[in-house]
């Protein structure tokens, strides 16, 4: 049965979150007893090509999920331009374009008003956002002209192999992403010890530099590589499953918090972290440190959004029919 | 699915079908069937419909309140057992009253049509 699960893992991809399992389960159900039946009326076992021909039967896996979303939704002036079945796609990728859009956009303007001064108004801030609009659209309104030409000319058996469930215990790439995570906060709380892990050679010239840190810098930094500490065991505890994924997430939401806090008093007390005798060696350094603190906050608060729905929707998935 | 380089009666034909559709779906729930002997049972009936299309459709009758599912094992499988609610029976039996109505009406105008 490798093949309905090549299937019924292309059809999850494109579902809501939300019901994606309840779905899924239903599919599986149904398309396993047209098997069997049609395996009863043949008197034997099916064949690779009489499988993939019930998943072909059954349809693309974009054209199934786009039906499992809101019906009736599509973008139409006097005829409709893109279909039900893409408009959920599309509107997703919309939402992503513009999502990206307008994070690049705040960092681009934050930083040019804080370098330049200069005067940002909101239209040349929003062009982007028209002409993006406008491609996005017509190519959805192209795809969506030729999507029965292109959409019927699939093959379940060139469908991606079924992938491993995270559940089944540690991967490569969990092991390799604590791994990061660790060397990353041993990094961090060693530099103030070990400025050559940062500087390199150009540690050598830090006395030249007269650096001043700002008095209250020990403790924010230390507090900076606590969070981080906290990060790296958390990990551990979720690579070897100790932990519940469902509590872990809320440890998780608990230590965003708490960075979004931190980078909040950092931002207040900023930009003047430091100071030296090279005036701008010190702008440079403080400009970039401040930088990173937002860039950094916007991260967590990204971070923080997608776990909090996670946590919503499982909440959701948890209750019994009909409290929904 | 209605793209513009269908032909008319296609489009038509797919519309005409579409509110039938969820008639026979209510009718043929007022026994409890899951998704592929629902589909089943309509075939028999005469009345094909594309899985893809019948179990969204399904979804959707019951968030509207028409219908309601629950999960059971059956045949060492579970399965997603879905029959009529009761606000699903009253507007059944709304629709069928309609219909029946549409029908004697269309009937006696289409009688005349030359084909």
């Amino acid at each position: 049965m490798n093949l309905l699960e090549r299937y019924l893992q292309a059809v999850a991809r494109l579902l809501p979150k939300a019901r994606r399992g309840d779905i899924i389960e239903e599919l599986r159900a149904n398309l396993l007893s047209q098997m069997e039946d049609r395996e009863e009326q043949l008197g034997r076992a099916l064949t690779e090509d009489e499988q993939a021909g019930i998943l072909r039967g059954h349809g693309n896996p974009t054209l199934v999920a786009g039906r499992y979303r809101e019906p009736n939704l599509g973008l139409a002036f006097g005829i409709q331009l893109i279909g039900p079945e893409l408009f959920p796609i599309y509107r997703t990728v919309l939402g992503m374009i513009f999502g990206i859009t307008l994070a690049v956009l705040s960092v681009v303007i934050f930083i040019l008003a804080r370098t330049t001064h200069e005067t940002i108004t909101l239209a040349r801030v929003l062009t982007p956002l028209p002409i993006q609009f406008v491609v996005t659209t017509v190519i959805f309104i192209l795809i969506d002209r030729g999507k029965n030409h292109v959409l019927n000319r699939w093959d379940p058996r060139e469908l991606p192999a079924p992938r491993r469930e995270p559940e089944e215990g540690p991967t490569t790439r969990n092991i390799f992403g604590f791994l990061c995570l660790a060397v990353g906060t041993a990094w961090l709380a060693l530099t103030p010890r070990w400025p050559y892990l940062m500087l390199g050679p150009g540690a050598l010239f830090l006395p030249a530099l007269a650096l001043q840190f700002w008095p209250q810098w020990p403790f924010f930094y230390g507090a900076i590589v606590a969070l981080a500490a906290a990060g790296v065991v958390l990990e551990f505890f979720v690579l070897f499953r100790w932990l519940p994924r469902r509590r872990a997430r809320v440890v998780e939401l608990i230590l965003r918090g708490l960075g979004l806090c931190l980078g909040a008093a950092l931002l207040i007390h900023g930009p003047n972290y430091v100071t030296s005798a090279y005036r701008e060696l010190a702008d440079w350094a403080n400009e970039t440190f401040y930088v990173s603190v937002v860039v950094a906050m916007a991260i967590h608060a990204w971070r923080m959004v997608s776990e909090l729905r996670t946590l919503l929707r499982d909440r959701h998935q948890m209750l019994p029919a009909g409290q929904h | 699915m209605t793209g513009m380089n269908e032909s008319p009666f296609e489009n038509l034909r797919l519309e005409l079908r579409r509110g039938c559709l969820v008639l026979g779906v209510l009718a043929q729930l007022q026994q409890e069937l899951y998704g592929y002997t629902l589909r089943k049972a309509l075939a028999d009936d005469g009345l094909e419909i594309e899985e893809s299309t019948l179990y969204p459709l399904l979804r959707r009758l019951e968030l509207q309140g028409l219908l309601t599912s629950q999960w059971r094992e059956e045949d060492k499988r579970n399965k997603r057992f879905y029959k009529l609610s009761e606000d699903g029976r009253l507007v059944l039996k709304q629709l069928v009253e309609e219909w029946r109505t549409l029908d004697e009406s269309l009937e006696r105008i289409v009688r005349e049509v030359q084909v």
